[in-house]
């Protein structure tokens, strides 16, 4: 336990001095209030920009800070020179994986300020919020995991979350690519925030995407033990 | 494993691919000794490190603290300290940040991080960020960290390799302090001068095998029998000869016709040795 708050503690210092991951947390929370701000003053527009940077920015942040911490600590050597001192690597994916989740989710509470939000949807909100970090930061962890150095992430982790945050904006704009976002995680969580229900479909696509993506988190992770993690 | 032995290495294997690395080292490194292991660069030492401190699997016996090296726990880690080729700093947090990281895995005191800090000379540079600081600074902040919790044993991977003679000189320093403490250290290193100088004992590394394992004296006299003799005339002539009973008529000659104005054995040096054993030269 002592290890891992340890851990956390200089991720937040770090990540904090840190002005690339700082930008990625922010923009899009910026660009709502921006829109918000500027017409929000049309009926619903401000829930629909809350709503449409809000699935972007649960997706896209974990993906790309996540990849970026993982990457930046191989190819600078102090992953390697952690695990000399006895880190575990799940003790180090632990706490990565909390430094991520906190502060998108902190970031992401920027958007509940912008619009009027019951207390019911505003914990739905909240709730969805949480489960498409989770999952994003999975899918961050996978990439920074398998790759060299931050620009070898960030090759990935770019497109990846790109594709995955404006999936379900496009959608609203073609019946083709609406069906194939319903079968994204990205996809589910965007009509979560914008006030659907809870269906079988939903609870489908993200427990299939979690286990997935968490079979392939330890495969990567198994690989990364039995070679250098340099 | 004796209980001296640190250390034991045996018929050690490790390939990467269809290549090689090591062939079958066999070593034993003992309490309270410098150990050098010399090599050019690809031979393989830092590879030996990734395996002792338990980063690699390796074919053969390869054990720290008699504890099989794939099996090493937090007991074995609290024990060691390492400097690496590449320092693993935080260049974005401060000397002391750095430091409390490893202080709080280890349990040491914030005391501790200051007494480590001014062991290598950078008390007062507790608040500077790591990025402000010389390649020499973070390399002594890089053994700040190592011996924050005082391990028995500590690796330097090629620690003055790129520094200037001076902040070189202070590493060494800190090294003969240390082995004073009685902390065993392994060291990686390319500089025979430094080897010969540091280390009670040196093994060369060559293709992935120990071609030879000894004192860096001793190995020197036992490979390079034959020392030679410079010799300078007062004519300003100069002459190498064997240090061989055959020619000390000449020698006696230059003495007696009043010829000889300097007379000097060359002992042959590691870099000699290791150019004798393998045909290749150490990197300088």
């Amino acid at each position: 336990m002592r290890t891992f708050t340890a851990l956390f503690i200089k991720q937040c210092k770090d990540s904090m001095r840190n002005l690339p991951s700082m930008m990625i947390l922010l923009i899009y929370p910026a660009v709502a209030c921006i829109m918000v701000t500027a017409m929000g003053s049309e009926e619903g527009m401000s829930r629909f920009f809350v709503t449409m940077f809000g699935a972007m920015h649960c997706t896209f942040a974990p993906i790309s800070i996540a990849a970026n911490i993982l990457s930046e600590e191989k190819e600078k050597g102090t992953l390697r020179s952690l695990r000399m001192a006895g880190v575990s690597m799940v003790n180090y994916l632990l706490s990565l994986s909390l430094f991520v989740i906190l502060a998108a989710m902190l970031t992401g509470s920027l958007f509940l300020v912008m619009d009027s939000f019951d207390t019911k949807y505003a914990i739905q909100f909240c709730v969805t919020m949480l489960c498409g970090d989770v999952l994003s930061t999975l899918v961050g962890l996978c990439i920074g995991i398998c790759s060299k150095n931050v620009a070898a992430a960030n090759g990935m982790a770019v497109p990846v979350g790109l594709v995955l945050a404006l999936l379900p904006m496009l959608a609203r704009f073609n019946d083709g690519i609406a069906k194939a976002a319903e079968y994204t995680y990205s996809g589910q969580i965007s009509m979560l925030l914008e006030g659907g229900d809870v269906t079988g479909k939903t609870i489908g696509v993200c427990a299939l995407y979690f286990a997935g993506l968490w079979v392939a988190l330890m495969i990567l992770f198994r690989r990364s033990r039995t070679e250098s993690i340099q | 494993m004796d209980e001296n032995n640190v250390i034991l290495l045996k018929d050690v294997t490790r390939s990467f691919g269809e290549k090689q690395v090591l062939k079958g080292v066999s070593l034993e490194i003992n309490k309270g000794e410098i150990f050098g292991l010399l090599g050019p660069s690809g031979a393989g030492k830092t590879t030996i490190i990734n395996i002792l401190t338990g980063q690699l699997s390796c074919g053969g016996k390869a054990e720290i603290f008699g504890v099989n090296c794939g099996k090493i726990g937090r007991e074995v880690y609290r024990r060691t300290g390492a400097v690496l080729d590449n320092c693993g700093l935080y260049e974005r947090l401060s000397c002391a940040d750095n430091l409390r990281l490893y202080a709080s895995i280890h349990r040491v005191s914030s005391s501790g991080i200051s007494e480590a800090l001014a062991l290598v000379g950078l008390d007062g540079c507790e608040h500077k960020k790591v990025k402000a600081l010389s390649k020499g600074m973070k390399q002594r902040l890089c053994i700040a960290r190592a011996i924050l919790h005082r391990p028995e044993l500590l690796f330097l991977d090629e620690p003055t390799s790129g520094l200037d003679p001076a902040t070189a000189s202070v590493i060494h320093a800190l090294m003969s302090d240390l082995r004073r403490n009685g902390t065993t250290i392994f060291l990686t290193t390319h500089n025979m001068d430094e080897a010969y100088r540091m280390c009670d004992r040196i093994a060369l590394l060559s293709d992935g095998t120990i071609v030879e394992c000894g004192e860096p004296g001793e190995l020197c006299r036992r490979h390079c029998s034959t020392s030679e003799l410079s010799i300078v005339t007062t004519e300003e002539e100069r002459i190498t000869l064997t240090n061989m009973p055959e020619n000390a008529d000449e020698v006696a000659g230059l003495i007696r016709g009043g010829r000889l104005k300097s007379i000097h054995s060359s002992e042959p040096d590691l870099g000699t040795v290791f150019l004798r054993l393998t045909g290749k030269e150490l990197d300088k």
